[in-house]
């Protein structure tokens, strides 16, 4: 059976990222500093209720309020809150502002498309090559540009990805269809996939293990389902993982420079996604 | 033909009114409920289309519960009535599930609280607290209501066409909602619903500004007209927007304009969406730009469905705690602060929207300030209690409820307010708890506390007191055990709109937490039928009421018991506040807003 508790901040998932401790700790001074004036309200609140009851012959105060305590309550809330408002500002920086953004160990693409999640590893050469929206069909989903060489061993999945731990890991977000959210709740990572515009997220993990990956934002029927695993792995195994990939890749090359006539079949576009020719 | 008969209608309003006639040649049934101009018929009108309304709303409320507590599993009884587009053996399918919770939400804001908290209390509320005889303007307020119906019939079409309803949310946040049938007419009934929205409160201004009853200042106002007027400046300056944005996505879903759909998109099927950037016009459409304009909009509709309840609550403690509201200017200089910055923090909603980070610190900061008026306003209130006179009645009771959860959907808001949190807790289920505490716990416990107290004034009749009570403390507790748990779930990551949770691993403990959610939510759904059977029971067999049955200070109480077209049996002159209770002048407990000062003594016994 469940472990229930009053205290909503043992619900979290294991927070695993360099910031979810931060975060927790962010949450949890809100939280407290909440709890706090909740009790004080509603324990004022009930005494009042309880002790100013009408009874026969009780009259009440005839009073119409007093500056001074009107003005020591709206100084403290403001104190309190602005104050609050400020010391998270840092934390936010560090999550979201470009110029705080670490210089990247990993960086992937990654599009939400209804109802999956599809991640562009740089392939061999460590580079992630040229992408445009005008490129994109049905089975080009990150637009890779065709004309750009180093984009022809970047590798696609779709579902399972793996990263290395105690890296700083940059990816860049997007959608193909509808907005999805890119959310990692071990990681205490959120961000919404716009179409039509590439977002950076960063993050930094530091366990291994198998992580879900969710999408927050409604995408459609199959939203619910749109879940995919993140395999949080040692350098060496990421390293392993990632040799796997680009020899099964250039194996894939080899085959298609020695023969070029698959090549033409595979570059002419998806019968679902005429009209994307006329931009080529 | 028929414009022929509203003129006529109109001109016996302002004659009726302005002899103050009692001559009563019956108006026929057609004008006298259906198209009249009465304010107070109109406010009628708008309560009970609202209130037919939250019970489809929270039908659909329930349908999502009992996917999410036992999903999979047929509804019971109602599951085998419904088709297999919408189920499959009785069990609510995913597009069916998306559906509902974009209807459940748009229902209940746009149908039921809105409606509710702006249409009927301003129209019931308005003239007779400033001593009027009707609106400003007759036959706007009436066509402001008729917009109502038409809107909602607009939307509930959707159930009928090719693909269903709307399906992408209450926001409906484009692309998902730039095709199909149901959007556009969600489109078209949000349209017509804001135009509602925004004839009454033009009307709701000019009534304030212009048809005081002598004597009446600004600050002679009770606090209900000052949030009701406050509120109406919100909705004609919120609400064009929100019609703007919906012309807007109508021009992307029928003419493929492309406002908010970038260049070369794919639909899910593959295909390319149509759109103008793909057929040459070059460039791609933003759709976050929906996402302001929506919010510029629909931040300020929050306080459009929580400010006319803080007025309601206001007035009620007061009355019940016999004593002045504590720090009466504060109280409006608060709902100005929170009027006004409600204006400038709509990116709060947009943390996430890939919105540059340095407008997210400005948000934070702007929208973390609204915490200050807030506390403002439950600290006056607990002023206003203090050292009172307190009635535990329905409508003070419903009030004191309102405060009590009030307090936790605001300190919730804290959480969303700061940036980093809301990152975690965007999308969530801790969002979904803290906007029921607010617009349920808050806005609806106040709509309660106001349909209770002038139900007496509304149709002459008193409604059952222990049936009353009853309602509330079934609401009260079921409520609190059917929202709070959110919080719990939202903070363990719980996505919101999800049709089966338990598709992912880190989600598969909280299934017991939403049985438990399920149970007090159909608990809580069934109670709301004491409400609405108190109130029809009441209206047919009530005991009569009399003038003033609560020893109330403001106007509307000295009207007749069940005031008829044209409102009151006297001239009104205004001469002092609306709170003067356990006032030293007098040796009664109240003293109302219209009693000359030199017959304080008997006015006050002969009236009663």
């Amino acid at each position: 059976m469940f472990d229930f508790s009053w205290n909503m901040l043992t619900y979290f998932p294991p927070g695993i990222s360099t910031y979810s401790e931060a975060h927790d700790d962010l949450f949890a001074l809100v939280y407290w500093i909440s709890v706090g004036i909740f009790m004080l309200v509603q324990i004022t609140l009930v005494t009042f209720i309880f002790k100013y009851r009408h009874r026969p012959g009780h009259k009440s105060y005839h009073y119409h309020g007093n500056n001074v305590v009107e003005f020591t309550w709206t100084l403290a809330p403001t104190i309190l809150f602005a104050g609050l408002g400020l010391y998270s500002d840092e934390m936010w920086k560090v999550m979201k502002y470009s110029s705080r953004i670490p210089t990247p160990d990993v960086e992937i693409d990654v599009v939400g498309q209804a109802f999956n999640w599809n991640a562009r590893y740089p392939g061999a050469d460590g580079i992630l090559g040229k992408r445009h929206a005008r490129y994109r069909t049905a089975t080009n989903l990150f637009g890779i540009d065709p004309t750009d060489a180093r984009g022809k061993d970047d590798i696609v999945l779709t579902g399972e990805f793996n990263l290395p731990i105690n890296k700083n890991v940059v990816v860049h977000l997007s959608s193909v269809d509808v907005l999805h959210s890119y959310f990692l709740p071990n990681f205490r990572i959120k961000q919404d996939a716009v179409p039509g515009s590439w977002i950076d997220v960063w993050f930094n993990g530091t366990k291994t293990g198998k992580y879900e990956l969710a999408c927050a934002e409604l995408c459609g029927s199959g939203h619910y389902a749109m879940r995919a695993v993140l395999n949080m792995q040692s350098d060496a195994d990421f390293a392993k993982w990632m040799d796997a990939k680009n020899a099964a890749k250039k194996i894939i090359l080899d085959a298609e420079a020695a023969n070029p006539k698959p090549v033409e079949a595979a570059a002419a576009p998806a019968p679902a996604a005429h009209g994307a020719g006329e931009h080529h | 033909m028929e414009a022929a008969v509203l003129t006529h209608e109109h001109g016996h309003a302002v004659a009726h009114a302005a002899d103050h006639a009692h001559e009563h040649h019956e108006p026929s049934f057609i004008r006298k409920y259906l198209f009249s101009t009465d304010h107070k018929t109109i406010a009628k009108q708008f309560l009970t289309t609202s209130m037919f309304f939250l019970l489809v709303g929270g039908a659909f409320a329930l349908f999502i519960r009992w996917q999410l507590a036992y999903p999979g599993e047929p509804i019971p009884v109602i599951g085998s009535w419904l088709p297999d587009s919408l189920v499959s053996n009785g069990a609510i399918q995913p597009g069916f599930y998306t559906q509902l919770v974009t209807m459940h939400a748009t229902v209940m804001i746009f149908f039921v609280i809105i409606p509710m908290a702006t249409g009927a209390f301003a129209n019931f509320c308005i003239p007779l607290m400033i001593g009027t005889d009707d609106m400003a303007m007759p036959i706007v307020n009436m066509m402001s209501f008729w917009l109502v119906p038409i809107a909602g019939l607009t939307i509930m079409a959707g159930f009928f066409v090719e693909g269903g309803t709307a399906a992408a949310g209450w926001t409906n946040y484009p692309p998902l909602s730039a095709s199909g049938m149901g959007h556009t007419l969600w489109v078209m009934g949000v349209f017509l619903v804001g135009f509602s929205s925004i004839l009454g409160g033009m009307n709701y201004v000019t009534t304030v500004l212009n048809k005081r009853a002598k004597g009446m200042r600004m600050f002679d106002m009770p606090m209900t007209v000052w949030a009701l007027f406050i509120t109406a400046i919100l909705q004609t300056l919120g609400t064009p927007v929100l019609a703007a944005d919906a012309v807007l996505l109508f021009v992307d879903q029928v003419f493929h304009a492309g406002i908010f759909i970038p260049e070369n998109l794919l639909t899910p099927s593959g295909g390319l969406f149509p759109n103008g950037a793909n057929v040459g016009t070059g460039g791609g459409g933003q759709p976050v730009l929906w996402q302001h304009l929506f919010w510029f909009y629909s931040h300020p509709a929050v306080y459009i469905m929580i400010l006319p309840v803080m007025g309601v609550v206001s007035d009620v403690l007061a009355t019940f705690a016999r004593k002045p509201i504590y720090g009466y200017k504060a109280m409006v200089f608060a709902i100005m602060a929170i009027a006004f910055l409600g204006f400038v923090v709509w990116g709060h909603h947009m943390f996430l929207s890939g919105m540059s980070p340095l407008l997210g610190t400005t948000f934070m900061l702007s929208t973390i300030v609204i915490a200050v008026p807030s506390s403002i306003k439950i600290f006056n209130w607990l002023g206003t209690v203090w050292r009172g006179d307190i009635h535990f009645t329905t409508p003070n009771l419903n009030a004191l409820g309102f405060i009590s959860t009030f307090v936790c959907g605001g300190l919730s808001g804290v959480f969303m307010a700061i940036g980093p949190i809301d990152v975690y807790i965007h999308d969530t289920y801790f969002i979904v708890a803290h906007i029921h505490y607010v617009l349920f716990g808050g806005a609806l416990f106040g709509i309660f506390a106001g349909v209770y107290y002038w139900f007496p004034k509304m149709f002459g009749k008193m409604y059952n007191e222990s049936m009353g009570k009853f309602h509330f403390v079934l609401t009260f507790i079921t409520f609190n055990l059917c929202f709070f748990p959110m919080h719990m779930i939202g903070v363990g990551g719980h996505m919101r709109r999800i049709h089966d949770p338990y598709v992912y691993e880190f989600l598969k403990p909280f299934q017991p937490i939403n049985q438990f959610i399920t149970i007090f939510a159909i608990l809580l759904g069934f109670s709301q039928l004491i409400l609405i059977f108190n109130l029809l029971w009441s209206v047919k067999y009530g005991r009569p009421a009399p003038r003033n049955p609560w020893r109330a200070n403001t106007l509307e109480w000295a009207a007749p018991a069940h005031p008829g077209h044209g409102n009151f049996d006297r001239d009104i002159t205004v001469y002092r506040g609306p709170y003067e209770y356990a006032s030293p002048e007098s040796k009664r407990d109240y003293l109302p807003q219209w009693i000359r000062p030199a017959h304080v003594e008997q006015e006050t016994v002969a009236k009663h």
